[in-house]
């Protein structure tokens, strides 16, 4: 079976001899929802910023067939969309109708299809009658929903998702949680909040100090804790909280 | 945090805000131009300007007091430009102004009265209609498109840069009890610089953001204005009232 996403030993430093990504190899199937974890500072958002080109690769990155080079940025682009963990470095439009048809306009769409983009983007994060909303204007959840429907718009083949569930509360987590498992696209997340991933994602890879260190069924990999506490995630503090508390 | 300050009566319908934003450009625009260019020294057109921008303002249906309170935030700086003159004059030439009826405090109230038409102008536009349709119609008159862009973004960022500020300005108060007690200028410059410094990283991932949604430089629209009868009626009638005051009633007096 062909894979979504193959990544082939790929090294990357922004400051010489302080490399942040080292030897990355991955391989993420069609359809798959996908987690990166990892301690703060383990080189998880570099790795998701190689995703759609927006760092430049030193190794191989291709999406489907695609390999991303500057010649197939465009292409890559289309494919991949890419959700920033502050929705108001994503959000740069006055209204949310021209943010989330930004995209789309910037690929070519015409203008009804643009619109009906826009309207499957909205209805779909439930935000229909938001077109007009300005979006400094709307709550921290709103604009996280806002955020994906931008990309959404450009019905993408992957999206990569960049701490989706930080400053949400439970029911806007659960809202997002489901509407995730919905997405037919393959999903990479990167998150600090191990629980939504359980209930999202199939496999996990464990990342620290920019290497890979594990692949795998996220519930092994989580419920492993000398794997988890050598890497930076010591759980037993919410292990013995949750057990007290629940 | 909830920002409404800039936009607080675009929502309104009356007669100005349904008007094509590009009349109202227009208008505003040709306004000032026409006031502007009345001869110093001249009041009496200034109360048939004043007139037809006083029914402009009640066809807009925008509280007076919103108005006034704006065109107060302004009045320094104009008062300052308007008194320029008969000061100047006073500091450079021997000459005693001491009273009112010279010449100079009558060139100084026509400066006075230029500017503060203008102004008023300025509010209507910008509280008539929203930003983000301004700017389309700005667009439509052929704006440099890289003045667009910097403004759509001035006016998205310029309420995340005022959360940041007032941010800061909490952290620093949270830990002042009372009055700073260290030196006032250097932590209000440390404060400035980091604002500066979260607006300069910020900017690189918002850049970051728009090339993945496929930007190339251009700002495409799909939104489409619509000029109609009324518009076109409604910016004759201002254009002709302003222009017969310029032209029939100026030579007169």
């Amino acid at each position: 079976m062909s894979v979504s996403i193959h990544i082939n030993n790929l090294n990357y430093s922004y400051e010489q001899d302080k490399p942040v990504l080292k030897n990355i190899s991955l391989d993420i199937n069609p359809g798959e929802k996908f987690g990166i974890i990892g301690p703060m500072g383990s080189g998880k958002s570099t790795l998701l910023l190689h995703l759609n080109g927006i760092l430049m690769v030193d190794g191989i990155v291709k999406i489907g067939d695609t390999v991303i080079e500057k010649k197939s940025l465009a292409d890559i682009r289309r494919k991949v969309g890419l959700v920033f963990q502050n929705p108001d470095d994503q959000l740069f439009n006055p209204t949310v109708e021209e943010d989330i048809a930004f995209g789309p306009l910037n690929f070519g769409l015409n203008n009804e299809e643009v619109k009906a983009r826009v309207s499957y983007a909205l209805e779909a994060m439930n935000l229909s009658g938001f077109e007009k909303s300005l979006s400094h204007h709307l709550s921290m959840g709103e604009r996280k929903r806002v955020a994906l429907a931008t990309v959404l718009a450009l019905k993408p083949e992957v999206i990569a998702l960049d701490e989706p569930f930080s400053s949400l509360d439970p029911p806007m987590m659960m809202q997002l949680i489901n509407l995730i498992n919905s997405f037919e696209a393959t999903l990479v997340i990167v998150s600090q909040s191990l629980l939504p991933l359980i209930a999202c994602c199939q496999r996990v890879a464990l990342i620290n100090k920019g290497k890979i260190i594990a692949v795998g069924p996220v519930k092994e990999i989580i419920k492993d804790d000398e794997l988890m506490r050598s890497n930076g995630l010591d759980l037993s503090f919410y292990k013995k909280t949750f057990k007290e508390f629940f | 945090m909830k920002h409404s300050f800039i936009d607080k009566y675009s929502k309104l319908n009356s007669t100005v805000h349904r008007l094509d934003p590009r009349i109202k450009l227009l208008m505003t625009f040709l306004g000032i131009i026409i006031i502007v260019s009345e001869p110093p020294g001249k009041i009496l057109p200034f109360a048939f300007y004043g007139v037809a921008v006083l029914i402009l303002m009640l066809l807009s249906r925008i509280p007076l007091g919103f108005i006034i309170k704006r065109f107060l935030i302004l009045s320094p700086f104009i008062l300052m430009a308007a008194l320029f003159f008969p000061v100047s004059l006073w500091l450079t030439n021997d000459e005693q102004i001491v009273n009112l009826q010279h010449p100079a405090f009558k060139v100084a109230l026509s400066i006075f009265l230029k500017a503060g038409l203008s102004v008023i102008l300025l509010i209507l536009l910008i509280s008539t209609d929203k930003f983000h349709n301004l700017l389309l119609g700005l667009r439509k008159l052929k704006m440099p498109k890289l003045i667009g862009v910097i403004a759509a973004l001035m006016y998205r960022y310029v309420f995340i840069l005022s959360d940041e500020a007032l941010k800061t300005k909490r952290a620093r108060e949270s830990r002042t009890p009372g009055k700073l007690k260290v030196n006032k200028m250097k932590v209000f410059s440390n404060q400035m610089a980091m604002i500066f410094l979260r607006s300069w990283e910020r900017s690189k991932i918002i850049y970051h953001s728009m090339l993945s949604r496929g930007f190339n430089g251009e700002f495409p629209v799909m939104q489409k204005l619509a000029m109609n009868r009324i518009d076109v009626v409604f910016f004759v009638c201002f254009l002709t009232a302003f222009l017969a005051v310029r032209f029939l009633i100026t030579p007169l007096t």
